[in-house]
């Protein structure tokens, strides 16, 4: 055997520097999103459907808070395993990776690092196992780039505090047994202090509409969340998290999902598109033989080295406990942004078909357009780079009478 | 009851491979669990399931091959036992056949396990070779497993039917992947398996083998089809002609 070839997929080898368990439960993964989801993903984003079985199937695998301790259900999982599992189901369709994204990072991962030891024993296990889904209200019609200026608030009432209130583009809340919701304290000393609540379905004035007429991640559920006069027990409260803390440390945990993920929409884009023009014949020939089709095909492979390297590498500095938020934001702004890119070429390169769902690209194009906006969009991360890197913020336009 | 099964780490043929100056090259070289080796595993989990026992691998391979045994331990498997050879060990189904049954013969079970063949050979020797050695009875290329009293009943495919076969144990069935569906590692199963036991032990072939392989070649190229033009009538003469004169495939 020749001792050097060239894997067009994993073109520096990546995956052979992943460890043994690390990548059993990438093909763990893989093997599960290939032969089950996939079968179910040109009918789930082509007619809006997420399949019931689909929870329950992830929670079996544990697929679901893989990296919460396995004392709450979890698996115990690395950082770069849970990146690995998003980039499977990412593989086949955004939406998939959406639901359990927010299962695992904004709904278990908050309540097993802010909540009691009776939160997470009440919680953990149930959400771990699909029994329960969870989603997460942060964002509001009127603020979403800029949540700390959020108008949901909270009234301390005796045992407990009522919410009133909004969330908007909420992955899950039509399906969701209790939402992680983030509210402002209202007639408390602390009036204005951001806090995080436990409201469950059966709660009075906690209402889920569904989200209509979407383009993208269509086969995951979207809705809001509306909050009348609704009275949250004080053992749903979070006890000591205070400020944009709270819901930014979740965010940080998806958005870190969303690196790896990105990556394996844009993989599957390249794949269908190497594929495809292997296949498909013009003027006498497989498109894969003309010469702009072969430079697009090696900028997609040259940018997915890029990306897998970074999504690696980010795993590693986030399993050593190293990852600063905006290491996650150049990953989540590059990856994102680069596998729209990829998409788009992709999508192109597979002319009229690639207008066709049956050929999933145009799927992937669609979602990675939600993709590089939910969690922070592509700018926002710019500007989070550009504090970090002059000590200035600019999210704020200053020095401008307005 | 317990099982033994036989598992082999090949590569992932599914991964794009071609042949390059005689030699094999896989693009990706990528390792898997033999899919019929998984089937074993699988009928064996099947078999435990409502009864007691345990099911304890073999495999020989090199020290990279203990990431499969951890996938057969993750999908339910109790132990394992690993022959190790050199990476460059040169084995063909008769000598791994020895080497297995000289580890085999130190323990005892009710049923040996084994796919139908590997998925990198395809020679399908090593399971009743291994029978042999060990003097057992066998059954290969079983679709069905079952217990029924005291025998091991094994259904074969045929192009027409079924052979249904009981074989007293102990005694060895190879097992082909329209046996079952093997179930994919749970991640709980992942984690637990590296708290399983695992013994190393080196194994040095006694033997050159008695085969080895030449070499490897693309299958010959189709010639191309020829195409004609015409009159029907003229068409069906020529075509008779040609196949009666020249193909000669109708005299």
């Amino acid at each position: 055997m020749p001792k050097y070839a060239f894997n067009a997929d994993d073109a520096y080898l990546f995956e052979s520097m992943l460890g043994e368990e690390d990548r059993l439960i990438m093909e763990s993964a893989r093997e599960y999103a290939q032969s089950r989801l996939e079968p179910r993903a040109l009918e789930g984003n082509q007619d809006e459907v997420f399949h019931d079985a689909i929870p329950q199937e992830m929670g079996e695998l544990g697929l679901l808070g893989a990296t919460i301790p396995e004392a709450y259900g979890g698996g115990g999982v690395s950082y770069t395993a849970y990146g690995l599992i998003a980039r499977e189901l990412e593989r086949v369709d955004s939406g998939y990776r959406s639901f359990s994204s927010v299962q695992s990072s904004l709904v278990m991962h908050p309540i097993h690092v802010f909540g009691t030891e009776e939160q997470r024993q009440r919680f953990l296990p149930r959400l771990a196992t699909a029994e329960l889904i969870g989603c997460f209200g942060l964002t509001e019609p009127n603020h979403g780039s800029d949540p700390g200026s959020m108008e949901t608030t909270a009234q301390r009432v005796d045992g407990g505090w009522v919410l009133n209130g909004a969330k908007m583009w909420i992955t899950n809340s039509p399906v969701a047994d209790v939402a992680v919701v983030w509210a402002k304290e209202k007639g408390t000393p602390d009036e204005g202090t951001i806090r995080g609540f436990l409201v469950e379905r059966a709660f009075d004035g906690f209402e889920t509409p569904v989200t209509h007429n979407k383009m993208s991640l269509r086969a995951s559920l979207t809705g809001e969340i509306v909050l009348d006069d609704c009275f949250v027990p004080d053992a749903n409260v979070f006890p000591e998290v205070r400020g944009l803390k709270g819901p930014f440390t979740c965010l940080n945990s998806a958005r870190y999902g969303i690196v790896w993920g990105a990556l394996g929409a844009a993989e599957n884009c390249y794949h269908r598109a190497r594929r495809y023009v292997m296949e498909r014949h013009q003027f006498g020939y497989p498109l894969g033989a003309m010469q702009l089709v072969q430079t697009k095909l090696a900028d997609m492979i040259t940018t997915i080295t890029q990306m897998q390297l970074l999504a690696w590498r980010l795993g590693q500095l986030k399993d050593q406990g190293q990852a600063a938020p905006a290491m996650i934001s150049l990953g989540k702004r590059n990856n994102c942004g680069r596998a729209l890119e990829i998409a788009r070429t992709a999508r192109d390169m597979l002319g009229g078909n690639g207008i066709t769902g049956e050929y999933r690209v145009v799927h992937h194009m669609v979602n990675l357009e939600s993709v590089n906006t939910y969690e922070g969009t592509y700018d926002i991360h710019g500007l989070i780079l550009g504090r970090e890197i002059t000590g200035l913020q600019s999210f704020v336009p200053r020095g401008n009478n307005m | 009851m317990k099982i033994a099964v036989c598992i082999k780490q090949v590569p992932d043929i599914t991964a794009p491979l071609h042949i390059q100056n005689g030699a094999l090259v896989f693009d990706t070289n990528r390792m898997v669990l033999n899919a019929y080796d998984a089937s074993a595993v699988e009928a064996a989990l099947v078999l435990l399931e409502n009864r007691e026992g345990s099911i304890h691998l073999f495999l020989l391979g090199p020290d990279r091959a203990k990431e499969t045994i951890r996938k057969a331990l993750a999908m339910g498997a109790h132990e394992a036992t690993h022959l190790l050879v050199p990476d460059d060990a040169a084995l063909d189904a008769y000598l791994s056949a020895s080497l297995l049954a000289e580890q085999l013969k130190q323990h005892t079970f009710d049923i040996l396990l084994c796919g139908k063949q590997s998925q990198d050979t395809d020679a399908g020797l090593t399971g009743t070779m291994l029978a042999e050695h060990l003097a057992l009875p066998y059954a290969t290329n079983a679709v069905g497993l079952t217990l029924e009293d005291d025998l091991v009943v094994a259904t074969r495919q045929g192009d027409a039917g079924q052979e249904i076969m009981a074989l007293e144990t102990p005694c060895l069935v190879t097992c082909s992947n329209d046996m079952n569906n093997p179930r994919i590692p749970s991640i709980k199963g992942i984690m637990q398996s590296k708290r399983k036991p695992v013994q190393t032990i080196s194994v040095t072939p006694d033997a050159t083998p008695s085969t080895q392989v030449m070499g490897y070649e693309p299958l010959p190229e189709r010639t191309p089809g020829v195409q004609w033009e015409g009159e029907p009538l003229e068409l069906a003469r020529r075509l008779v002609h040609h196949l009666n004169d020249e193909a000669r495939v109708l005299s």
